[in-house]
């Protein structure tokens, strides 16, 4: 198999290698004093965005439409909305803590597409061939990155709290850590959070739309739409909680996973659903 | 959807009796109003006009009561408690709407669900969307959302975003009431040639109700296009799956993925294709690669010298060289010249006037007509009746075998030679693509099959032309690209792969969608500002203000 991925697709191996690369130099930025580590790891991260970015590209180019059609061109997209989110925050937040649980996730996501094997280029039904086809799969997929990165940073922040090592790697002040600021786990969540509400509103309602331009009906009970709208209820719910009833800490970082593991089945488990052969949201190849 | 900010000031033990009394009321409110719509359901059957007409009249009542009745009534609506418990809820409903099929006739839920077909039906939850305790959920939500705005007000930069995104849900709720209640929608079936239709066929929920709407104007089918995407050739790789079919288990091959055959340059449409010869791996272990490509495949035969075996001749015979072993006759298509070829000299061709007779033994090149023979030396270079004859080449010995080879570079029959190596064992194996079969691998568990994809539909357009007395128009309606015209908007929505003149057209009047847009316009404004504007209203934090829960609340 891994011969396969290899030889057939070494561009997506070589970025999923750089993905992992990435992974284990923030890993040792965590022992070690050094700043290297932590840098090669910001390094091998931006390098993969880029090789991601170049992978995209090329099979844009190839297909003649967004590599947006199938399961397999969904997680490529993915790693690289997740990556491109994470080095973002990195810069913005001044912090290497959280490279691990991005760069395992961009791994994982590249991992888990090159095991799928509907690697060929599929052609665009009717159907997708929109104007709203292109921003409606940016919007969500940016959104899902960034809820992502929040439930790194909130199981980073639970575990904090538990596990002596990881506190002192929140607090630190050299290594990891560029600023030499103790991070307000918390307050980095939420703003990932609200970063991916934000999109996932915009991104469901350009569904909508869309789904009203192509069938003449905004809303058909399709089970993605639902799905998605559990979502969207549940991350509402986490910004009345913190807004309202001033949920911090473990409680809210708790809603924040519950909610990304809602996202996950709404991207990955419908076709699990025994309604989902009336889906028009079912990838193909799953 | 909630609420006003937390109140400070009462003491813990008024606030536990509080909070006690919310969690009662938005329990009673919550499971009262489903229970009130299941016992209702009995009599009333679930419907778009149900939910419309239920949630709007229980929302108005509800709301009603918190202005008049004494008590929690109103903050309960309006706090986070109550909206909690009911985004709960109403997720519950939208996820069991996904795990339970909806609209199917009742035979089926006892065929697929018989443990809990009977409480499915008896509680309508194959309409569950359209449902008495959906219904009651949305009411309590609308009550809710108008309880919260309320508060809101009078409306502050601070806190517009709450309020913006609150109207925006109701005013795309509202305009969703008055699609679902004023909405019309149907079928319009037309062939192309200028067949004319001037009323829908009504459905509701994609089912024919039998009723039928005239249209204030007529639409004429002029031309059906039914496009598809270039016809490609690709080696399909499978693997051996097992399925369930009709409750029976067996094996079946699915497409995991496929390889080109050959390549187009992405950039130069016109460039002709270069096979891809390349070996690729396959996830099992074994290669492959494409050791040939005919475009358009035949099987034609090579005459080469051998050191046993009859002899041979090329000759040109007006313009088209053949070889010719021992015994064999090359003719003109009109059958009036012939050449013969044979060891001793061979007989004329019957029906032929004029023929050239060559023989080995005898070196001799004999033209023969019904006026008499001439022989000539047979010798390679030997030019005979002006030159409509020309001896070529001459073996005393010759082997003859057949070789694969393409016509021309049109893709008319194609064909490839795969090579395979399965454990280390190469083969080769010729497939065409006008009848494709598999090159099985490792244990028939897996196989290459190239084949032809030319039935992928690019797109279907209906050209059409719409009048109303003295105004008419002409467009192009395809999928994605509707066309608005007299109140009335057309989508294109199916076609007939068996009749390339049938255009489905769906024909939708919804005086209520523009309000669902508005709505929408209003929550992506409304949560945009409440998220990233207000904070800065409030000195850079948008939760700093917000208390802090104690840890048992």
């Amino acid at each position: 198999m891994l011969q396969y991925v290899f030889v057939e697709h070494p561009f997506f191996a070589l970025t999923s290698l750089l993905y992992l690369a990435s992974t284990i130099a923030y890993g040792l930025a965590w022992v070690s004093p050094s700043r290297l580590p932590g840098r090669a790891g910001t390094a091998l991260m931006v390098a993969g965005v880029a090789l991601n970015t170049a992978v995209i590209a090329g099979r844009w180019v190839e297909a003649g439409r967004a590599p947006f059609k199938s399961l397999f061109e969904s997680l490529v997209f993915f790693a690289f909305c997740i990556a491109l989110l994470y080095v973002v925050f990195e810069r913005l937040y001044k912090t290497r803590l959280f490279g691990v649980a991005a760069g395992l996730m961009t791994f994982g996501s590249m991992a888990y597409a090159l095991t799928k094997w509907d690697a060929e280029i599929v052609k665009l039904p009717p159907a997708l061939q929109s104007g709203w086809f292109v921003p409606h799969v940016m919007v969500y997929f940016v959104g899902y990155a960034a809820v992502a990165i929040a439930t790194g940073v909130a199981v980073v922040q639970l575990l904090s709290s538990r596990i002596p090592f990881v506190h002192r790697l929140t607090t630190m002040k050299a290594g990891s850590v560029l600023s030499g600021e103790p991070l307000d786990l918390d307050r980095i969540s939420y703003d990932a959070v609200r970063f991916g509400f934000v999109l996932l509103t915009v991104g469901l309602l350009v569904g909508s739309v869309w789904a009203k331009s192509a069938w003449g009906d905004f809303w058909v009970w399709d089970p993605k739409e639902n799905w998605s709208l559990v979502t969207w209820l549940i991350y509402g719910a986490y910004l009345h909680l913190r807004k309202v009833r001033g949920w911090r800490g473990d409680r809210a970082a708790w809603v924040a996973i519950i909610g990304f593991a809602v996202v996950m089945f709404t991207y990955l488990g419908i076709s699990m659903l025994p309604t989902a052969e009336e889906s028009a949201h079912v990838y193909t190849g799953t | 959807m909630s609420t006003s900010p937390t109140p400070a000031g009462p003491s813990p033990a008024a606030s536990v009796s509080a909070g006690a009394r919310e969690a009662r009321l938005t329990t009673l409110l919550v499971f009262g109003a489903m229970a009130i719509g299941a016992i209702l359901q009995i009599w009333i059957p679930p419907g778009p006009t149900t939910l419309v007409a239920a949630t709007g009249g229980a929302s108005l009542v509800v709301l009603g009561l918190s202005f008049v009745v004494p008590g929690r009534l109103r903050s309960t609506l309006s706090g986070f408690r109550f909206t909690s418990s009911l985004l709960i809820a109403l997720a519950i409903f939208a996820i069991l709407g996904t795990l339970i099929l909806q609209g199917k006739p009742a035979e089926l839920y006892r065929a697929k669900y018989p443990a809990v077909a009977g409480l499915i039906l008896a509680l309508r939850f194959d309409d569950i969307f359209h449902g008495l305790p959906y219904a009651g959920l949305m009411a309590l939500f609308g009550a809710a959302i108008l309880a919260s705005a309320s508060l809101r007000l009078p409306l502050s930069a601070r806190r517009a975003g709450f309020f913006i995104a609150h109207v925006g849900l109701l005013v795309s709720g509202a305009g969703a009431a008055a699609s679902s209640m004023l909405s019309v929608r149907g079928r319009i079936d037309l062939f192309a040639g200028g067949d004319v239709a001037h009323q829908v066929r009504v459905t509701r929920g994609g089912v024919a109700t039998g009723a039928f709407e005239k249209l204030p104007f007529q639409l004429r089918l002029d031309q059906f296009d039914l496009v598809n995407y270039e016809t490609e050739y690709r080696i399909g790789y499978y693997e051996k799956v097992r399925i369930v079919r009709e409750g029976v288990v067996m094996d079946d091959f699915k497409l995991k993925t496929s390889f080109d055959a050959y390549r187009v340059d992405v950039f130069n449409s016109r460039a002709e294709p270069i096979p891809d010869l390349d070996r690729h791996r396959l996830p099992g272990g074994d290669s492959f690669r494409v050791k040939a490509f005919y475009p358009d495949f035949e099987v034609a035969t090579r005459t080469t010298p051998a050191s046993e075996g009859p002899p041979a001749l090329l000759v040109t015979l007006a313009g088209r060289s053949t070889w010719l072993q021992a015994g064999e006759v090359v003719s003109t298509p009109d059958g009036t010249l012939a050449v013969a070829f044979g060891q001793q000299r061979p007989a004329p061709p019957p029906g032929v006037s004029t023929s050239v007779l060559v023989s080995m033994s005898d070196r001799q090149a004999v033209v023969h007509r019904a006026d008499g023979d001439g022989a000539q030396p047979l010798a390679e270079g030997l030019s005979l009746l002006g030159g409509v004859v020309r001896i070529d080449r001459l073996l005393a010995h010759s082997a003859r075998g057949a070789f694969y080879q393409t016509r021309s570079r049109e893709p008319r029959n194609p064909a490839v030679v795969i090579e395979t190596s399965v454990h280390g064992l190469v083969s080769e194996t010729l497939a065409t693509a006008a009848q494709p079969r598999g090159v099985f691998l490792r244990d028939g568990q897996s196989a290459l099959v190239f084949e032809k994809r030319d039935k992928e539909v690019k797109a279907f357009l209906s050209h059409v032309t719409a009048g109303q007395g003295p105004t008419f128009a002409r467009a192009v309606i395809s999928v994605n690209d509707p066309f608005d015209f007299g109140g009335w908007t057309l989508y294109q929505v199916n076609y007939n792969p068996e009749d390339p003149t049938y255009s489905g057209l769906e024909a939708v009047r919804d005086p209520g969608v523009l309000w669902v847009f508005v709505g929408f316009a209003l929550i992506c404004v409304g949560v945009f500002y409440m998220l990233y504007v207000e904070p800065r209203f409030r000195g850079g934090g948008i939760d700093r203000q917000a208390p802090v829960a104690p840890a048992d609340s």
